[in-house]
């Protein structure tokens, strides 16, 4: 039988009374991402120059390009953050944001069969680059 | 007298990943275990035929959430020892930072994992929120939570700054400081003392005849750590291997959060030898392809860890083999199990600390 008077436990539960929580208040108080986290491969085509070193070079295979069609597709579900991409790109088109993946909690398959976390892109050919005769 | 066979597992409430142990019991004694494992193989090692060898430390990363760093670290080490890459200064120590950080996370969530597994949600709570500021510390400095991606072979990609590891070691302090008291709870609560006293039993000698590694090894008695050959810039740190002697379930608790504490302690001494300042070089970019085949030896926080590499001269490396400190400390669970109460199971899994996906990649 313990002793009445010796309850570490009053103390502490005193303590814990008065002290704030240890944890947030989560749904209303969101601790925003740390700048340099890694989250979302961001993709700009407008500089993109189809060199397709992201595609071969891409660990998880996520990245799909073609320089003949002028298409970049990311399947942002595959895709394991590892900035391989954005390190290796010469143009500097993909960047890492901070945000994270959205959640996808049915599987939306689109048009031409393409999974949820599909993002693609194509770039009209520019005039200059057109071969002459076509 | 009859038998049964329980199978426990792949899913079950105390194991924290898919290990299957097929129990032979009679009566409530446990008289032999049968383990299978298989049930989270990704074929990792298969994939350094298809992914280049500069990429394949990301995805070495992802053979565990838990000494993820560690692994990357392994694989990077690896290939800058055939490449005959020096790493810079700083990078080294950057890199003995985080892996002593990724200790005390791994550690921290070990205790919760195990206080779970006796019955002590609380402690739990305890353990997973002072784990959670050493994963705010790790998002801060590597961008990645549980994953780093930092470690490149000839270097690592991010620094940190000076006054950011002050702050780390002003953080982890304030840890250590308050995970004393946790630590209290593990030492002094009667009824932890009732459920892993003299539980679980590795002597000495068993240790060595089956060859365990890790906290599992220096909770027997066995001073081991990799760590003292001195590789990776710990030739310059003071320490000593945390050994108990008692080698039951408690004893592999305590050695784990001594090792808090003396990892806290590493990270203290790394900040103050490190070279400083800003913009040092931080990568010594290999050139080539690799060609030659070696062994890497690293203390992870589940021991020691192997990784044999062989590379043919293309940028495909031929053989990539990881040897995980849980593989090596399978054969003593179930030498532990034999004999013991299936009461007691749980507990004897849970304090070796068993990393699954590691051993199965």
């Amino acid at each position: 039988m313990a002793n009445p008077l010796n309850l570490p436990m009053v103390g502490r539960s005193l303590r814990n009374l008065v002290s704030r929580p240890a944890t947030r208040r989560y749904p209303t108080e969101i601790r925003p991402r740390f700048a340099g986290a890694r989250g979302t491969i961001e993709f700009d085509v407008e500089t993109c120059n189809f060199c397709m070193l992201c595609a071969r070079r891409c660990p998880a295979a996520a990245i799909t390009a073609s320089r003949e069609e002028r298409y970049w597709a990311i399947e942002q579900l595959t895709c394991i953050g590892c900035g391989v991409c954005v390190d290796v790109c010469n143009k500097g088109s993909l960047s890492m944001s901070v945000n994270s993946r959205t959640v996808h909690t049915h599987a939306d398959v689109g048009p031409q069969g393409q999974r949820p976390g599909h993002e693609e892109w194509r770039k009209p050919a520019l005039a200059a680059e057109v071969p002459s005769g076509s | 007298m009859k038998r049964t066979v329980i199978p426990m597992g792949p899913q079950h409430p105390v194991l924290p990943e898919p290990l299957v142990l097929d129990l032979i019991l009679e009566d409530e004694k446990v008289v032999d275990a049968i383990p299978t494992i298989g049930y989270v193989h990704r074929g990792l090692e298969m994939m350094v035929e298809r992914v280049e060898y500069t990429e394949m430390g990301f995805v070495v990363e992802r053979i565990c959430g838990i000494c993820s760093f560690m692994h990357g670290m392994g694989y990077c080490v690896s290939l800058e020892s055939i490449m005959n890459v020096e790493v810079p200064e700083r990078a080294r120590w950057l890199r003995l930072i985080w892996a002593e950080i990724s200790r005390i996370q791994s550690h921290l969530l070990w205790l919760g994992l195990g206080a779970d597994a006796f019955g002590f949600e609380n402690l739990f709570m305890h353990c997973w929120r002072m784990r959670e500021e050493i994963l705010d510390i790790f998002e801060k400095t590597t961008g990645g939570r549980i994953i780093h991606s930092v470690n490149r072979i000839g270097g690592v990609k991010r620094d940190i700054s000076d006054s950011e590891l002050a702050a780390i070691l002003v953080k982890l302090e304030e840890l250590g400081a308050a995970f004393k008291q946790t630590a209290g709870v593990f030492g002094s609560d009667p009824s932890i003392a009732h459920r892993l006293g003299g539980v679980g039993v590795l002597t000495t000698e068993d240790a060595r005849s089956v060859d365990v590694v890790g906290p599992m090894a220096r909770a027997s008695g066995i001073a081991t750590d990799t760590r003292l050959i001195g590789a990776n810039g710990y030739d310059q740190l003071e320490f000593e291997p945390v050994v108990e002697t008692a080698g039951d379930c408690l004893a592999r608790v305590v050695v784990r959060m001594r090792e808090i504490d003396q990892s806290i302690d590493l990270v203290r001494q790394a900040i103050e030898k490190m070279p400083k300042g800003e913009g040092m070089p931080l990568e010594n970019r290999p050139r080539g392809n690799p060609l030659g085949e070696v062994f890497t030896r690293l203390e992870q926080p589940r021991g020691e860890v192997l990784y044999y590499v062989k590379a043919n001269g293309t940028k495909n490396l031929e053989r990539f083999r990881a040897r995980t400190p849980t593989f090596a400390n399978i054969p003593a669970m179930i030498k532990l199990v034999k004999g013991c109460d299936l009461a007691d199971v749980p507990n004897i899994i849970v304090t070796i600390d068993p990393c699954i996906s590691c051993t199965e990649r």
